[in-house]
C-alpha cells in the first residue's frame, strides 16, 4: 500500500475478530516500525509490552478494562501497552547523540561534537530537562507519541484494524510490574477487523484553515484545492463518514457481538 | 417502588425512543420489546426509569458527573436481572442490552462485554 493511502485507510477500528489472531511477523512488523520513529537525542524513549489477550489470565485481563475501552479490549486480539521510559536520559548521558556523531549523522557542519555533548549538551541541557518533571514528560511523551503513531500506521499497512485507547496509568503498572520510572501511555489494540475497512467512512475533522495558520497566528495556511483533488486521487482523502450503509452495518455488529443499540 | 405509571410516559424513556431514532434513523421497531424488558428491569429493583438514571449520576461543583458507584450497581443488577430470565443467554442478553441501551441514551456511559 502507498503510503498516502496507508494514512486514507486509517480510522480508529472498535471492532475486531476476536478469535483471529495476529501473526507473529506483523507483530515484530509494527515494533520494528516504531523502533524507528524520529526521535529526539536519540533517546529512544518508547517501550511496548506485547500482551495477546487470550494469554492473559483473566483477572489480569478484567483489571486492565476502563469503562470506555473494556469491549474493545475483549475484543482485539492484541494489545501492546507503550510506556514512557523517563530514566533512559540518565542512563545513556548522551552516548546515542555520540552515535549519531560517529555515523555522520550529526555533523561539524552543524556544529555537532563529541566534546559537546559530554560538555554542554548532556550536563546542561539533558540532566537538568530530567529534572523539571513538568516539561520533560510532556516532551517525551510526545516523542514517544509519534513512535505510537508509526507502529499504527504500520498495522495498516500489514493489512489489520487498530485503534489507540488511553489505558489506567497506576493498574497498568501494577499488572505490568514495570520499572518506577516507566510512565504508562497509551494501548495499542490490534486485530483484524470486523467492520468493513471504511468503517464508515474518514472520519470528520475541522476545516483546515482553522488548524494550521502561515507565518503567524491568525493567517490560516491557504489549501490549495488541486492538491486535495491530488490526494483523493492518491487515496489520502476519502470519502467522509458517514458512508452509506453505516448504521446497517452497526446494526450487524451489534447484532453479531449481542451489543446494546 | 414500582413504577407509578407505565414506563413509557417517563421522560427518560421519550429521551430513549428519541435517542434510538436519531441513532438510528428510525423509530424502533422492537420498541414493545424493549419496554417489556425496561418495566421487567424496573420491577426488579424497584425503582422508577427517571430514578435508575437519577442515581447513575452525581451533581458535584464541576457540574454533572456520572456516578461510578451509581452506574457499578446498575450494571451489576442488569447483569444479575438478565441471568434471572428464561430462555437461552441470547435471549437474555437481548433483555439486558434494552436496559443498557435505555441508560446509555440518557447518557450514561455503560459496555455490555460480548453477550451473543
Amino acid at each position: 500500500m502507498e503510503f498516502k493511502q496507508v494514512v486514507g485507510r486509517r480510522r480508529s477500528i472498535r471492532f475486531f475478530e476476536p478469535d483471529k489472531q495476529v501473526e507473529r511477523e506483523k507483530i515484530q512488523t509494527i515494533l520494528e516500525a516504531a523502533r524507528l520513529a524520529s526521535c529526539a537525542v536519540n533517546a529512544q524513549w518508547l517501550r511496548a509490552i506485547v500482551v495477546e489477550r487470550d494469554k492473559l489470565p483473566k483477572e489480569k485481563l478484567d483489571q486492565l478494562k476502563t469503562p470506555v475501552a473494556a469491549l474493545t479490549l475483549d475484543l482485539a486480539p492484541l494489545h501492546i501497552y507503550f510506556f514512557c521510559d523517563l530514566g533512559v536520559v540518565n542512563r545513556i548521558k548522551g552516548e546515542r547523540l555520540k552515535e549519531l556523531v560517529d555515523v555522520g549523522a550529526l555533523a561539524p557542519t552543524h556544529g555537532w561534537s563529541h566534546k559537546f555533548v559530554d560538555d554542554f549538551v548532556y550536563p546542561q541541557i539533558l540532566k537538568p530537562m530530567t529534572e523539571n518533571l513538568q516539561g520533560y514528560l510532556p516532551a517525551a511523551a510526545a516523542d514517544c507519541g509519534g513512535a505510537a503513531h508509526i507502529a499504527l500506521l504500520t498495522a495498516f499497512e500489514e493489512g489489520l484494524g487498530a485503534c489507540l485507547n488511553t489505558p489506567n496509568p497506576g493498574l497498568v503498572k501494577r499488572v505490568f510490574n514495570v520499572p518506577d520510572d516507566w510512565v504508562p501511555l497509551w494501548v495499542l489494540l490490534v486485530g483484524y477487523p470486523a467492520e468493513s475497512w471504511e468503517a464508515g467512512g474518514q472520519r470528520p475533522r475541522p476545516p483546515f484553515e482553522e488548524l494550521y495558520f502561515e507565518g503567524e497566528y491568525g493567517t490560516p495556511f491557504a489549501r490549495d484545492e488541486k492538491v486535495v483533488e491530488r490526494l483523493r486521487g492518491a487515496g489520502m482523502i476519502q470519502a467522509p463518514a458517514p458512508l452509506p450503509g453505516r448504521t446497517e452495518e452497526l446494526r450487524e455488529l451489534a447484532r453479531r457481538f449481542g451489543l446494546p443499540e | 417502588m414500582p413504577p407509578s405509571k407505565p414506563v413509557q410516559e417517563f421522560e427518560t424513556v421519550r429521551t430513549w425512543f428519541q435517542g434510538l431514532r436519531q441513532q438510528w434513523g428510525e423509530d424502533p421497531n422492537d420498541w414493545d420489546q424493549r419496554l417489556e424488558a425496561l418495566a421487567g428491569f424496573c420491577g426488579f429493583v424497584e425503582k422508577d426509569p427517571d430514578t435508575v438514571i437519577k442515581e447513575c449520576v452525581r451533581e458535584s461543583e464541576a457540574g454533572k458527573r456520572i456516578s461510578v458507584k451509581g452506574r457499578r450497581f446498575y450494571n451489576d443488577k442488569i447483569a444479575e436481572w438478565q441471568a434471572s430470565l428464561p430462555g437461552d443467554r441470547s435471549a437474555q442478553g437481548r433483555a439486558g442490552n434494552a436496559v443498557r441501551s435505555f441508560l446509555i441514551h440518557n447518557g450514561i456511559f455503560i459496555q455490555s462485554g460480548l453477550q451473543a
